[in-house]
């Protein structure tokens, strides 16, 4: 049958990173930041499907907790936080970035190119799913461009969540996650750090009358 | 089991404070519990000292003679900031620049924060450090964000943006190091990215895997640590985070970060040679040396002079531990412990000044500090001369180790640069520092000193500096050459 077949499971993680850079692309191009926070809620959802099919071929079942916690923060909860925001603060909902989405998509097809450079000594023919890892890294770089091509706190924010993803993406292709105990700490971190961010977004909001973090330049020299 | 109570400790304290509704009570608390730690913190060292190293749980945490001696750092600097504390914020609540909500808020986080260092010193595992260092800064942005003012939202919305940057890649690193380790310690266990595992299979690594790792921890825990270029956060956050906040921030993060690098380069130096590590930390070193030096020379605010000198001098460190050789980690841990006093001493009397005229700005103070305020005054001069590692002061000491180890090793580019940037700040610093404390003061000012909760802690920060300096205390000196040995890869 199909689900004994490692293949065709290594054809079907292949599949689900393809469609997270996919995503992660979508949302460089993406204008409408509602429409932004559900794809990165898409690529989070591929991501833990990506997980269970890597659990379930690998017989890793500390994965499983992995993918279930993705689903549960990074599908769910995550998304809503930001939208909630999103909300609050009444901004216009037009992301702003400082490069215009033809060269910025430009930029992405490059930092692709060096994700598969930084990998390549990484990877093992045998190795199932072995271009995931260069897939990782270049959501990766591509979530760090975001944050600092977006202008807005809240795309940041999306930006840095993405590059978590492209973390989480590598230790599964790499090792299939990390202890445990380490995974639950960085999802507890994550969390926090949302939380916090929340708290930093509204505070901003409030004092600056706006969310545009080039507006934040005072400190100098 | 003092590993667990020094954990626990600074838990039990934060949710006391957030429970507590009287002032006095959780200034109370916040020094009774600074104090418990930094005893227990003593009995770690005691017990480090007598057995090398302690585990408990099950190896989930372990101290040796380094993180010793990172946590007994941690806790003395949260002991004299929680002293200094209360008089800082009695005051700014007389002025009513803080709400005693906010405060509260202060009493909350700053143990969390302390638990954070201690974590990383503790954990066994380098993904428990990850964690840890990353809660280090969780719990410091809204610290950083206290004052709420326009200029603080900014520095905080910066630091957790490079901070999160930063830890990203350090996790990346951290990913990558287990990587290096999973065909000879496996996988799926809490071991494989236990440091004690991971030093005896040392040898065994994946050496590609552990060069990029080495190279992402570097730059990871090295933007939390302050080291140029990644360093831009530092001084919009010293400058805006309260003085106590700001001084443990300078004093015990900085140290739980380089404790981060510096582990990996143990690790790196076992399995690679020492050659790659060493290099890197010795150029990222310089760089940052040199590129505090001009911002510290043409400096307008003295808050954000105190970040690039910390800049400076996690240089000094980083280049310490890179030249190696007998002295050169020896050289940086004692740099590291004589900051650990000298830093925290600069940034109360920065703080004494800023509350008494309400600016940071050299300009706008004019002169005369020493008139106005004769304690103050006199130990910010003092101070000035001891983090310029001027003689008497103890970092004269640590600085000419680090010089001398680098003459050693021969490395004379080294030294010379090392050298021409030290004179240089000393020279840029004592002119600001100068100018601002002599002179006349400007008329109208009224002459009053800060009271004693601000000035008793500053005073014993200042005798400590100049008796380190000629005399240690022989379980300190133990302690330190104990971790240069860890550190240079002789344990």
């Amino acid at each position: 049958m199909f689900y004994d077949d490692i293949q065709f499971g290594t054809r079907m993680i292949t599949l689900m990173a393809a469609g997270m850079l996919v995503t992660q692309l979508l949302i460089v191009g993406q204008r409408l930041l509602p429409t932004s926070i559900r794809l990165f809620s898409l690529q989070s959802f591929l991501l833990a499907c990506l997980a269970n099919t890597v659990a379930y071929f690998n017989h890793a079942r500390h994965i499983y907790i992995a993918a279930f916690l993705t689903l549960l923060l990074k599908v769910i909860v995550m998304p809503l936080f930001l939208n909630r925001i999103v909300k609050r603060t009444s901004e216009t909902t037009e992301v702003q970035s400082y490069l215009n989405t033809p060269v910025s998509i430009l930029i992405c097809g490059g930092l692709t190119l060096i994700g598969y450079m930084v990998a390549h000594p990484f990877i093992k023919p045998h190795q199932r799913g072995h271009s995931t890892l260069a897939v990782a890294t270049a959501l990766f770089l591509m979530g760090f461009f975001l944050m600092m091509n977006r202008r807005k706190a809240i795309s940041q924010v999306l930006g840095l969540l993405t590059a978590e993803n492209g973390l989480f993406l590598a230790a599964i292709s790499l090792t299939y996650g990390m202890p445990l105990i380490v995974e639950l700490g960085i999802f507890f971190d994550v969390l926090i750090a949302v939380m916090i961010f929340e708290i930093l977004v509204y505070r901003i909001s409030e004092i600056f009358d706006s969310l545009d973090t080039s507006k934040l330049r005072r400190l100098r020299g | 089991m003092t590993l667990l109570f020094l954990l626990l400790a600074p838990l039990a304290e934060s949710s006391a404070c957030l429970m507590l509704r009287s002032r006095v009570l959780m200034e109370r608390v916040s020094i009774a519990s600074a104090s418990l730690n930094f005893i227990l913190a003593i009995i770690l060292v005691r017990d480090v000292g007598r057995y090398q190293s302690v585990s408990l749980l099950r190896g989930f945490l372990f101290a040796d003679a380094l993180s010793a001696l990172v946590i007994l750092l941690t806790a003395f600097v949260a002991l004299v900031c929680s002293v200094y504390a209360v008089g800082y914020f009695r005051w700014d609540l007389r002025r009513q620049t803080v709400t005693p909500g906010r405060l509260k808020e202060y009493y909350t986080l700053t143990p969390l924060f302390v638990f954070a260092m201690f974590l990383v010193a503790s954990a066994n595992n380098l993904g428990v450090m990850w964690v840890a260092i990353e809660g280090t800064t969780l719990a410091s942005v809204l610290l950083i964000a206290f004052y709420n003012r326009k200029t603080s939202l900014e520095a905080a919305w910066k630091y957790i943006i490079i901070g999160s940057i930063g830890i990203s890649l350090a996790l990346f690193g951290t990913l990558l190091c287990y990587y290096a380790a999973a065909h000879v310690v496996g996988t799926e266990s809490i071991e494989g990215l236990n440091w004690s595992r991971l030093m005896a299979a040392a040898r065994d690594l994946d050496p590609e895997a552990m060069r990029l790792a080495f190279i992402l921890i570097l730059m990871g825990y090295g933007t939390k640590a302050g080291i140029a270029p990644m360093h831009t956060w530092k001084p919009d956050s010293y400058s805006e985070a309260p003085i106590p906040s700001a001084a443990v921030l300078a004093a015990a993060v900085l140290n739980c970060a380089l404790y981060g690098i510096i582990r990996f380069h143990i690790l790196a130096s076992k399995c690679l040679g020492t050659k790659f590590s060493s290099g890197l930390l010795l150029w990222f070193g310089i760089g940052s040396m040199l590129t505090a030096t001009p911002f510290i020379l043409v400096q307008t605010n003295f808050r954000r002079l105190l970040a690039y000198s910390s800049i400076d001098h996690t240089g000094i460190m980083l280049v310490g531990v890179g030249v190696g050789g007998s002295l050169g980690p020896f050289g940086a841990l004692l740099h590291m412990v004589y900051h650990a006093i000298a830093k925290p001493l600069l940034f109360f009397c920065a703080g004494n000044v800023q509350q008494k005229f309400e600016t940071a700005q050299f300009r706008r103070i004019g002169g005369g500090v020493l008139k106005v305020m004769p304690v103050t005054g006199v130990l910010f001069l003092a101070s000035t001369l001891a983090v310029t590692g001027t003689p008497p002061f103890s970092l004269f000491q640590s600085e000419f180790t680090v010089l001398s180890a680098s003459l050693q090793a021969q490395n004379l580019w080294v030294a010379g640069i090392f050298v021409g940037c030290v004179v240089t700040i000393f020279a840029g610093f004592l002119h600001h520092i100068g100018h601002l404390n002599l002179g006349s003061a400007r008329p109208g000012a009224a002459r009053s000193d800060s009271d004693w909760w601000r000035l008793s802690p500053m005073l014993l920060l200042a005798s400590l500096t100049v008796l380190f300096g000629v005399w240690l205390p022989f379980p300190l000196l133990n302690l330190l050459q104990q971790a240069a040995r860890i550190v240079g890869g002789t344990p």
